[in-house]
C-alpha cells in the first residue's frame, strides 16, 4: 500500500502532469501526421527524456505513444492514409464510411473504442504482470536464455512478411550488438581500436537512424504527393455510439482480449493486432460481405486492438525485460539507461515505480478523450501542417538528438550511418523492427547463454533440465523447426503474408 | 533502389564472414572453452544460412528478378537532387558543426532545404530562425547538451 500511495505522489506531480500533458500533444500531433510512426515519436522522445527522472520519462513515452496509435485513426478516414501502420488495416473501410457520409459515427467509435481497449489493456497488464513476475523471480540463465530466443523468434515469425528476411534482419542486429565489450569475458571485439565503438554501439541514434533518418530519405522522394480530404465538417461524434456499443459489444471484447495478447507476444505490435483482428472479425461477423464497403463492425474490432496492445506490450517488457514491440523495445533501453533493468526485481526493489507506470497508464487513456476530440476537431488544421516544414525540422531533432545521446558527434555519426543502413534495408523488404530487438536483447541473449553455457560445462541438455527451461526450450525448438519447414524453399515456392505489412511497425 | 536477392545475400555473406574471420584474433582463455568468440560466430552462421536461403529461393523462381530495379523516382531528377540534398544535409552538419557551430549550421540546413522543398521565402525563415532558436534554448540551456558553439563562441 505504501507503494501505492508513492506512486501517486510520483505521477500527481506538476511537473510530471505537464510534461504527460505535453508528450500527449506532441504523440498526438506525430500520429495524426501521416507518415510520422508511433515509433518514431517514440524515438524522438527518448533524447528528451534521458535527462528526466524515470517517471516523467516513462510517463512520456506511455502518453505519446497511446496518443499517437489513436491520432493514426485520423487521416486514415479523412485521407484514407493510415498515420501510423497500426491505423493501416481498417483504414480503406474508415474511408469508406467518410465516402458515405458517417465520418462523425467512425471517428466517434474510433476515439470511444481506443480509449476503453486501451483501458482493458492496461488492466490485464496490472493484473497479470506482478502474478508473473512472482513466478519469474525464480527463473535462472537457462529461463533467461529461453525466453529471449523465444521472444527473438516471434519477432520474426509473427512481425514481418518474409521469415527468412526477418531473421536475417534479427542476427545481423544481434551482430551489431556483439560491437564492443563482450559481457562474459570483457574482451574488446570488432572495435577496430576505435575509442568510441569501444563502448557499443549506442542504441538511441541507431533507432533514430532506423526509425527517422529512413522515413526522412522516403519522405524527400515522396514529398509532393497531394492529399485530398473528402470531409472536413466533423459533428457530434458521440451520437450513435450508444447503439454501437449495444451491436457489437462483443467485438469490442474480441479485438481488446486478441489485442491485448498479440501485443504481450514478443515482438507483434500493435500493427500486427489490427490486422489480425480485423481478419478474425471478418471472418466471425454474421455479414462479411459488408466488409470493406464501410462497415463499423471491423473498426471496433481493430481500433479496439491495436490500443489494448500497447498494455500487452509492456507485460513481457516489465516481467521479463522482453519487448513486446518495437515501442516497449525502446522502453526497455531506457529503463536500462535509468539503471532500473526490467525484470522481476523491478517489482520488488522499486514498486513504486511500476505503480506510477500503471498509473500513467491509465492517466493517458482518460486523457486521450478530450484530447482526440479536440484532435479530430481541429484535424483540418493538423493536417494542413506542409510536409515540407516538418521533415527539415524533424532532421534538426534527430540530429541534436543523437549528438546529446554521447554529447559527441559520434552519436550523429552513427545515426547517419544507421539510417542509410536502414533505409538499404526497407528498400530490399529487410525488416528493421527484428534488427532493433536484436540489439537490445543481444547482450541479455549472450550473456545469458554464455553464463549457461559454462554452467552446463558444454552440455546442452542442462539446458532442459528444470522444469520451466524445458518446456520453454521445447517449445523454441518446435517453432524453430515450424520455421525451418516453412523457410526453406525445397519443393514449394515460399509464400509471403498476404497482409504484407511493408511500413515498419 | 533494390538489388535482387542473390546480391542481397551475397553481400551479407561476405559480411559474415569478415566477421567470422576476425573471432579468430580473440584470445582463447586456458580452461574456459566458450570464449567471446563463440557467440559472434554462431550469428555470422545464422547470417550465412539466411543469406544461402535468400540466394537459393531467387535462383529457383520462375521468374529471374533483375539484378537492380531502380525505384521511379531515380528518373526524376529534382526527387533526385531532394534525396541527395537530404544526405547531404546530415553529412554537412558532421563535418561543419564543430568549426561553424550549431547555430550557423541548423538555420543554413534548414534555410536551404526549406527554400528547395518550395517553402515561400518568408515562411521559410521565421521557421528557420524560430527553430533554431527554440532547439538551442532546449537542448543547451534546459538539458545542458554541449551543442558546439563555433564561430559564435564569443557571443554566447
Amino acid at each position: 500500500m505504501h507503494a501505492i500511495e508513492t506512486a501517486f505522489r510520483l505521477v500527481f506531480d506538476f511537473q510530471v502532469l505537464g510534461v504527460i500533458l505535453a508528450s500527449a500533444m506532441f504523440g498526438m500531433f506525430v500520429g495524426a501526421m501521416p507518415g510520422l510512426t508511433a515509433t518514431m515519436a517514440t524515438a524522438l522522445l527518448v533524447p528528451v527524456t534521458f535527462f528526466m527522472a524515470p517517471v516523467p520519462a516513462l510517463g512520456a513515452i506511455v502518453t505519446a505513444t497511446a496518443m499517437a496509435i489513436f491520432a493514426g485513426d485520423i487521416p486514415a478516414a479523412m485521407l484514407r492514409m493510415p498515420g501510423t501502420p497500426a491505423s493501416a488495416a481498417y483504414a480503406d473501410e474508415s474511408y469508406e464510411m467518410t465516402k458515405k457520409g458517417q465520418l462523425d459515427l467512425c471517428m466517434g467509435t474510433n476515439l470511444v473504442f481506443s480509449v476503453l481497449g486501451g483501458i482493458f489493456g492496461v488492466v490485464v497488464l496490472i493484473l497479470l504482470a506482478p502474478v508473473l513476475a512472482e513466478v519469474a523471480i525464480n527463473f535462472s540463465s537457462f529461463e533467461y536464455f529461453w525466453l529471449a530466443c523465444l521472444g527473438l523468434t516471434c519477432a520474426v515469425f509473427i512481425g514481418t512478411g518474409d521469415p527468412v528476411k526477418g531473421l536475417l534482419s534479427l542476427f545481423v542486429g544481434l551482430a551489431i550488438g556483439c560491437i564492443g565489450i563482450d559481457p562474459a569475458a570483457g574482451q574488446a571485439r570488432f572495435t577496430f581500436g576505435n575509442v568510441d565503438l569501444l563502448s557499443g554501439i549506442n542504441f538511441i541514434p541507431t533507432l533514430i537512424g532506423m526509425f527517422a533518418v529512413s522515413e526522412l530519405l522516403r519522405g524527400a522522394v515522396t514529398l509532393d504527393k497531394g492529399l485530398t480530404m473528402v470531409q472536413q465538417h466533423v459533428g457530434n461524434l458521440l451520437s450513435g455510439i450508444g447503439g454501437v456499443w449495444r451491436k457489437y459489444w462483443k467485438n469490442f471484447f474480441r479485438g481488446s482480449i486478441l489485442g491485448t495478447v498479440i501485443g504481450a507476444l514478443p515482438g507483434a505490435g500493435a500493427d500486427i493486432a489490427a490486422w489480425v483482428s480485423y481478419a478474425v472479425s471478418k471472418k466471425l461477423s454474421k455479414e462479411p460481405e459488408k466488409f470493406g464497403t464501410g462497415h463499423i463492425e471491423g473498426i471496433v474490432d481493430s481500433t479496439s486492438a491495436n490500443n489494448a496492445a500497447l498494455g500487452g506490450a509492456w507485460i513481457p517488457a516489465l516481467v521479463f525485460g522482453i519487448p513486446g514491440d518495437s515501442i516497449t523495445a525502446i522502453v526497455i533501453g531506457v529503463l536500462y539507461m535509468k539503471g532500473m533493468n526490467p525484470g522481476p526485481s523491478v517489482f520488488l526493489q522499486t514498486p513504486e515505480l511500476i505503480y506510477a507506470v500503471f498509473i500513467i497508464f491509465i492517466l493517458a487513456n482518460i486523457v486521450m478523450f478530450p484530447l482526440g476530440w479536440a484532435a479530430i476537431k481541429s484535424a483540418k488544421q493538423i493536417l494542413r501542417v506542409p510536409r515540407n516544414i516538418l521533415l527539415p525540422v524533424i532532421l534538426i531533432f534527430c540530429m541534436v538528438g543523437s549528438f546529446a545521446m554521447t554529447n559527441s558527434l559520434y552519436g550523429v555519426v552513427l545515426m547517419v550511418v544507421m539510417g542509410v543502413f536502414g533505409w538499404l534495408l526497407e528498400e530490399h523488404g529487410i525488416p528493421v523492427a527484428p534488427l532493433i530487438l536484436g540489439l537490445v536483447l543481444g547482450e541479455m541473449l549472450e550473456q545469458n547463454f554464455m553464463t549457461s553455457m559454462i554452467k552446463a560445462d558444454g552440455s546442452f541438455l542442462v539446458f532442459f533440465e528444470r522444469p520451466i527451461a524445458g518446456v520453454l526450450g521445447v517449445c523454441t525448438l518446435v517453432i524453430w523447426g515450424f520455421m525451418l519447414w516453412r523457410i526453406l524453399p525445397f519443393g514449394r515456392r515460399a509464400q509471403v503474408i498476404p497482409e504484407g505489412e511493408v511500413a515498419p511497425p | 533502389m533494390r538489388f535482387n536477392d542473390t546480391v542481397v545475400g551475397v553481400a551479407f555473406i561476405a559480411l559474415a564472414a569478415a566477421m567470422i574471420a576476425m573471432t579468430f584474433s580473440f584470445p582463447a582463455f586456458p580452461g574456459q572453452d566458450y570464449g567471446p568468440s563463440l557467440f559472434p560466430r554462431i550469428l555470422g552462421a545464422g547470417i550465412i544460412f539466411c543469406s544461402l536461403v535468400l540466394i537459393l529461393r531467387d535462383r529457383r523462381a520462375a521468374v529471374a528478378a533483375p539484378w537492380l530495379v531502380m525505384a521511379d523516382w531515380v528518373r526524376e531528377p529534382r526527387k533526385v537532387a531532394s534525396f541527395a540534398l537530404m544526405l547531404a544535409a546530415m553529412l554537412f552538419y558532421l563535418f561543419a558543426s564543430e568549426p561553424l557551430g550549431f547555430i550557423p549550421c541548423a538555420f543554413l540546413i534548414q534555410i536551404v532545404l526549406f527554400l528547395w522543398f518550395g517553402v515561400r521565402p518568408v515562411t521559410a525563415l521565421v521557421v528557420a530562425v524560430g527553430m533554431t532558436a527554440l532547439v538551442h534554448w532546449f537542448f543547451s540551456s534546459m538539458m545542458l547538451v554541449p551543442l558546439p558553439r563555433g564561430i559564435l563562441d564569443s557571443v554566447l
